[in-house]
């Protein structure tokens, strides 16, 4: 990574709010053209962050750079950065031609340069026509096309989306979603798009940042995040997954033996790069995915396997979601395919005695 | 005939019964305001109206359809300047109170978060003081040995007393905008509440410094509540006669001050109606211009 390919650069930034400290010491860096992704809970800081990017908050420490220049302490209007708003924020007094030629008109474009880049931004969004509408007009889903778009004109060097399809039906958010991967991938711009959806940002990003109260708990790309969560609050954020605790029993080279003091023991992974010593309090993590169902005991050598008791079951149209329960109090999720034909999955009822498998693989060991 | 146009035939005559005892229910409810004002508002003004028309001297009135009254109100030139002086101090007054109190309302809605209930009551409170007492109250600071004279006198800023503060147009402008301050500033105070922040902090992300922000978003968006002001406080102040009568002098008589004679002391009720029918038709039309102008349409 060279360093004019850097776009954005946070330096140690900490924002305070009286005694709660909202963002502390968060660093990260984004290349240009990416896609990038804050991903946390409501109240982790990704709005707080995003503003101080925007300039519409200064740090209380730490720095941000754009393109390498400092713009920490510079005001909104003088960096290159625009934002999309969760709530559209269009200009209630302003036709829709008018919000989008809003920021070029601050920059004294010629007239006919506006027209074309307004209709060629508005056909983009298939909005063609618009022009006359005022935003009070516009349903939810055209509104932020709007904003889209009126942020998008100018080309900024950077975009930031906060939340922006958060108010929206599903259907409607699906296919926004696309046509804002189509128009980063058009535009090339960089993308910082908040959202506290996840699977919003496994669909849409490069590489996401998951935060929680303040801290980035782990950066990477969705498959990383996915697959080698670091920690159990990333694990569990990120998807769905049956958490197991344990101590270490065994280490050979990558692979962890686990103790769990009812359930017996497992065999998993660690994560890359990671050393764990015998003794060790740790989480083992399962996707729901990754676990078999089945009713005769599976004669499977090697892999991980625990006896209970079907205790609730979840018909979810291409798939069945099982809740089976493995210890007093304790159960596991496991997802399985409706179209598998592997087992007699169908049969499957509640209270059935049934086992549940699953690969070693599977089995991430997390410390944290 | 057939039966099914029959059954239409009847089913609409139901239908008008309902719509016709909806109707009376409606009826009904807005009666007594209704025949209230028609009492006391509109069969007035129709007999005022009327009277306009009509031959009229001191305390004679005689029925007739003339265009009298019209006329010797408009070749008369103490009415004409009284009708000049009407327009400027209205709008004299007008301009001073949007002066002051826009950017009273914009400090207070933008950035008195904790002190903006205060401030508004405080804005209020005079109101709430009998306007007479106001009057006078104003009556004896701008006099020749009123506090602002001796004020200015003690401090050695002049040399002797500023006669243009009481019994001038000065004086009733000064009262006009204490006593109407409150109507400019809180529907303007409204209006610019009603702009969120994101909006806002819109313009500043896409390239609009702070008075940028100001001219092209606040401005407009506040449109509606000047409005408001205006239509709130510029008409009633056109029909102003009692401040004028005490601060104002002769150099500040109002149409007001006209009618009131007309109809008070000279006793000519047909020349004092025509008179305020020219004045209602002026208010009409300015109203009507100031919509077109400010395209205040559009955002009601
Ligand atoms: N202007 C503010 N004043 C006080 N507290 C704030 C302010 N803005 C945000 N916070 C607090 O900071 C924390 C982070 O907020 P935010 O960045 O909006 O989170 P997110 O966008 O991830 O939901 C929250 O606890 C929030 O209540
Ligand atoms: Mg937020």
């Amino acid at each position: 990574m060279s360093n004019q390919e850097i776009a954005l650069e946070i330096r140690n930034v900490t924002k305070r709010f009286g005694s709660l400290i909202a963002v502390d010491d968060v660093s990260f860096e984004i290349e240009r053209g990416e896609f990038f992704s804050l991903l946390g809970p409501s109240g982790s800081g990704k709005t707080t962050i995003l503003r101080m990017i925007g300039g519409l908050l200064t740090p209380d420490q730490g720095h941000v750079f754009l393109h390498g220049k400092d713009i920490t302490f510079d005001p909104p209007e003088k960096r290159d950065v625009n934002i999309v708003f969760q709530n559209y924020a269009l200009f209630p007094h302003l036709n829709v031609y008018e919000n989008v030629a809003f920021g070029p008109r601050r920059r004294h474009w010629p007239d006919d340069k506006i027209r074309k880049e307004v209709t060629h931004l508005l056909e983009m969004v298939h909005l063609a026509g618009y022009e006359e509408k005022y935003p009070r007009q516009l349903s939810g889903g055209e509104k932020q096309r709007i904003a889209l778009i009126r942020a998008l004109i100018t080309r900024p060097q950077l975009l930031l989306l906060d939340e922006p399809l958060g108010a929206l039906d599903l259907k409607i958010r699906q296919s926004l979603q696309l046509e804002l991967m189509d128009i980063q991938d058009e535009t090339g711009i960089t993308f910082i798009y908040v959202t506290h959806d996840q699977s919003e940002a496994l669909t849409m990003a490069d590489r996401i940042a998951v935060m929680d109260k303040g801290h980035i708990l782990q950066i990477g790309d969705p498959k990383s995040i996915y697959e080698q969560p670091h920690n159990r609050f990333v694990a569990h954020f990120i998807g769905n997954t049956n958490l197991l605790e344990g101590k270490v029993a065994s280490v050979a080279g990558g692979d962890v033996r686990i103790r769990t003091p009812r359930l017996g023991e497992f065999q998993g992974r660690g994560l890359d790069g990671a050393s764990v010593q015998t003794g060790q309090p740790v989480t083992m993590s399962v996707r729901p995915e990754k676990m078999h169902i089945t009713r005769q005991e599976p004669e499977r050598p090697g892999y991980n396997k625990i006896a209970g008791v079907v205790e609730d079951l979840i018909y979810v149209g291409v798939s069945t979601e099982f809740i089976v329960r493995v210890a007093p109090g304790q159960t596991l999720r496991i997802f399985a395919q409706n179209m598998s034909r592997d087992d007699d999955l169908w049969q499957i009822t509640w209270d059935d005695p049934v086992w549940v498998y699953w690969r070693p693989e599977h089995s991430l060991i997390i410390t944290e | 005939m057939t039966t099914a146009s029959l059954a239409r035939q009847k089913k609409g005559g139901r239908h008008f019964k309902h719509a016709f005892f909806r109707y009376l229910g409606l009826t009904l409810n807005i009666f007594p305001p209704f025949i209230y004002l028609l009492l006391f508002f509109y069969v007035p003004m129709g007999i005022m109206f009327v009277m306009s028309f009509w031959k009229s001297g001191f305390m004679t009135l005689e029925p007739a359809f003339t265009l009298d009254n019209y006329i010797r109100f408009f070749t008369t030139p103490i009415y004409i300047r009284a009708m000049i002086n009407t327009f400027v101090i209205a709008t004299g007054s007008m301009v001073a109170l949007i002066l002051v109190g826009y950017p009273i309302a914009y400090f207070l809605a933008r950035y008195a978060p904790k002190w903006e209930n205060l401030i508004i009551y405080l804005l209020i409170i005079p109101v709430e003081i009998n306007f007479l007492v106001r009057i006078f109250a104003w009556k004896i600071a701008l006099g020749r040995s009123g506090i602002i004279n001796s004020a200015l006198l003690n401090l050695g800023i002049i040399d002797e007393p500023l006669k243009f503060l009481l019994y001038s147009k000065t004086a009733v402008v000064i009262v006009m905008l204490h006593e109407w301050l409150p109507y400019v500033v809180i529907p303007i105070y409204l209006a610019l509440k009603g702009v969120g922040p994101e909006i806002i902090e819109a313009a500043r992300t896409l390239g609009s410094g702070k008075w940028s922000v100001f001219r092209h978003v606040l401005l407009p968006l506040s449109v509606p509540g000047l409005f408001a002001s205006f239509v709130l406080v510029y008409i009633p102040m056109l029909g102003e006669f009692a401040v004028p009568a005490l601060v104002g002098g002769p150099s500040a008589y109002m149409l007001g001050n006209v009618i009131e004679s007309q109809f008070l002391s000279a006793g000519n009720w047909g020349l004092g109606s025509a008179i305020g029918f020219v004045l209602l038709a002026v208010t009409l039309v300015l109203v009507a211009g100031v919509i077109k102008v400010a395209g205040v349409e559009e955002l009601m």
